[in-house]
């Protein structure tokens, strides 16, 4: 599904000793101090840690909503640290799929409507059947023309999940993704990432839950704006990977 | 490399129609942003509402009056002029001396200016009682001309005929009538050939005015017509104050005749240099250089009301339109982080702005074809009409005060962090 010019092992982000200081009123706030992580096509990252401790900072920097105080960030082999607005802002709608805790979904706007948006921004043809593609993937084909308040928390993370496939991006950054939801549901969307993975999609989540975390592949624990752990988790066959996850 | 399902599209192409789509949805949102918050919305367009419906009302009053000027300019022919006697100023002479314009100076004047093509006296009382056996008309305005009033005024007789130079020259006790008075003496066309008492005067009717109708509140068919020497007979103490009326050769020699008028009747009456003339020319071009000088000052004022109650209206519009920038922080927020770039912001809250601004001038026009409709229908209205240039106007002006006042909230729009937006509670 996943296309891509890096060749499978190049590292897709790399960030070298980022660092995000936040300033508010006279005082300094270190939100990362020093983070270096190299993430590749294909990875399915969780990040966790105690809350503030910078999990989020790290992810709009990621997603290049926000820019590092200081350090390097490459995309795919580019500086992305350095580039002005509107380039960031073409990389967010091409390159980058954001979720968020919150879905944000435009209300009175239909869920296809929804999908269509970052499609408008990069000016793409054949908008509406991209969507529908992106919507068929989350399984809300049949929802298409429902307006958020119409549907249940569940159902919109997954109109959102299907607004951040709908540009095909390089990398799903998911920022607490089921923190609103209850347990069952947050599994449908974690079945929904899973998947997503095991066609070759890039997935960092951000987390507090260890039963997420446990069907990631990697995951990355920050401690005060810096790394604690780093660990790849073991797993059996890859082919079979998706189904002992989903048979949990 | 990415999948890319529209690379047999050209890129221009593309780019247009994504701008085109791009903007429909800029549009659609606004009417769905716009019917969300209807209250909201109509309050906000009413400056621009009351801006629009009273400039097309009354640009339409204005036009209306201004055609009525011009046609009855046109009737009477720039090159027309009134000569009256007229005393300037009592205290240089006295105030003793009578004010004298008879008809040996009218004849000089006819034979003595080369600039004046017709010329006729105009010995007039607006209170004229004319009788035909019980039935009596009072207070009919009564003009003692020549034929050459006929052209020089443009009135004609329908039926009939009217007076010709051996009527003059005779003194011919004959009369023409205007219909609102034959209608008065409760007679009809068969009145030509009747005899009517003027004033204890015995006239025979020999023609009827074809009718010419109200203008500016007066009735132009109440009047009778009768040769100016037969008007003398009748009314023998408005001989040696005879006003008349004359018409340049050209509208370009309505100056020159204006000046040989004065020349002539200066010399007759022996004025000296220095002192006023006795006599006071209107010239039809001066009336309507003044006429249109008035309308100019008027437009002009016009143009300041309208503009201040736009700048008025829009200020509303731009105070909605930052309420609505921090309502929807967040989605400002999320629309940035999936790839809005700053002018996508701009443009999507700007065509809000003109949007709410163009159906507030639609409202306005609307509003101003519906006042104007009902004025009307008054039947003493003049006829009035919204010019199509100033409905165009309308809705060009209050687009451009949606952009003018919208361009603030949008700008601060766009520069939004896009996380900051998204924190937004
Ligand atoms: N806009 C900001 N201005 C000032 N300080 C900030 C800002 N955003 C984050 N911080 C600070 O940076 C630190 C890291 O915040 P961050 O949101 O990244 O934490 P987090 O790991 O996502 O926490 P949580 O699990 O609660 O979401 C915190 O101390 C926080 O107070
Ligand atoms: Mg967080």
């Amino acid at each position: 599904m996943i296309a891509s010019s890096t060749k499978p092992g190049d590292a897709l982000i790399e960030l070298v000793d980022l660092e995000k200081i936040y300033r508010v009123g006279t005082e300094l706030v270190h939100a990362l101090r020093g983070v270096s992580v190299s993430i590749r096509e294909n990875e399915y990252v969780a990040i966790m840690g105690p809350s503030g401790s910078g999990k989020s900072t790290m992810m709009n920097i990621l997603g290049c909503l926000d820019v590092p105080t200081a350090g390097k960030y490459m995309l795919r082999g580019r500086d992305v640290s350095t580039l002005s607005q509107s380039r960031l802002a073409r990389i967010r709608g091409r390159q980058i799929g954001f979720v968020f805790q919150t879905f944000e979904l435009l209300p009175r706007t239909t869920a296809l409507k929804n999908v269509e948006l970052p499609l408008m921004y990069a000016q793409v043809s054949r908008k509406k059947q991209r969507a529908m593609t992106a919507l068929q993937r989350v399984g809300l084909e049949d929802r298409a023309t429902h307006r958020p308040n119409q549907l249940s928390g569940g159902q919109k993370q997954r109109v959102a999940i299907a607004r951040a496939l709908a540009q095909t991006p390089d990398i799903i950054l998911a920022d607490e993704p089921t923190g609103n939801l209850d347990s069952k549901t947050g599994e449908e969307i974690m079945a929904i990432f899973d998947s997503l993975h095991s066609e070759g999609q890039t997935i960092i989540i951000v987390t507090h839950e260890e039963e997420i975390a446990a069907r990631c592949r990697r995951v990355i624990r920050l401690h005060d704006g810096r790394i604690a752990t780093d660990n790849i988790v073991s797993r059996p066959k890859p082919a079979t990977q998706y189904a002992t996850v989903t048979a949990q | 490399m990415k999948l890319n399902p529209g690379k047999m599209v050209t890129a221009p192409i593309r780019f247009a129609i994504g701008m085109i789509s791009q903007t429909a949805l800029n549009v659609a949102t606004a009417f769905v942003q716009i019917w969300a918050n209807k209250g909201r919305s109509i309050l906000t367009t009413l400056g621009i509402i009351i801006a629009v419906s009273s400039t097309i009302t009354v640009v339409a009053f204005v036009g209306g009056f201004g055609k009525l000027m011009t046609d009855m300019v046109q009737g009477y022919g720039t090159q027309f002029m009134v000569v009256r006697p007229y005393q300037w100023s009592s205290s240089q002479r006295g105030g003793m001396k009578r004010v004298r314009l008879d008809i040996t100076d009218i004849e000089a004047v006819r034979t003595e200016c080369p600039s004046i093509r017709r010329i006729t006296p105009f010995v007039f009382t607006h209170n004229g009682e004319i009788s035909l056996g019980n039935e009596i008309a009072e207070d009919v305005p009564v003009r003692g001309v020549t034929e050459h009033y006929q052209t020089i005024r443009n009135f004609h007789a329908d039926v009939g005929r009217f007076f010709g130079p051996v009527d003059v020259d005779a003194a011919a006790q004959v009369m023409v009538l205007g219909r609102s008075v034959t209608k008065r003496l409760g007679a009809d066309e068969s009145i030509v050939g009747e005899h009517v008492y003027l004033d204890g005067n015995r006239f025979l009717v020999i023609g009827l005015l074809e009718k010419k109708g109200g203008n500016m509140g007066e009735d132009q068919d109440l009047t009778v017509m009768i040769p100016y020497t037969a008007a003398i007979k009748a009314y023998p103490n408005l001989r040696e104050s005879i006003p008349f009326l004359a018409e340049a050769s050209s509208p370009e020699a309505t100056h020159q005749a204006a000046g040989e008028i004065t020349r002539v009747l200066r010399t007759r009456h022996g004025l000296q240099p220095g002192q006023r003339d006795d006599f006071r020319i209107d010239r039809q071009d001066q009336a309507v250089k003044r006429f249109e000088s008035v309308r100019n000052i008027a437009s002009g004022i016009l143009a300041g009301i309208v503009s201040i109650s736009l700048i008025v209206g829009g200020i509303g519009i731009m105070n909605v339109m930052l309420v609505s920038v921090t309502e929807r922080t967040r989605e400002i927020g999320l629309r940035k982080s999936i790839g809005g770039r700053r002018r996508d912001i701009m443009l999507q809250f700007l065509t809000e702005a003109v949007v709410l601004c163009i159906i507030g001038g639609t409202i306005g026009v609307a509003l101003g074809y519906s006042m104007t409709f009902i004025a009307s229908l008054h039947p003493q209205m003049i006829e009035i009409e919204v010019p199509l240039w100033a409905v165009a106007a309308a809705l060009v002006s209050s687009a451009g005060a949606g952009v003018v006042f919208g361009i603030i909230p949008a700008f601060k729009a766009s520069i939004l962090h896009p996380i900051e937006a998204l924190r937004h509670e």
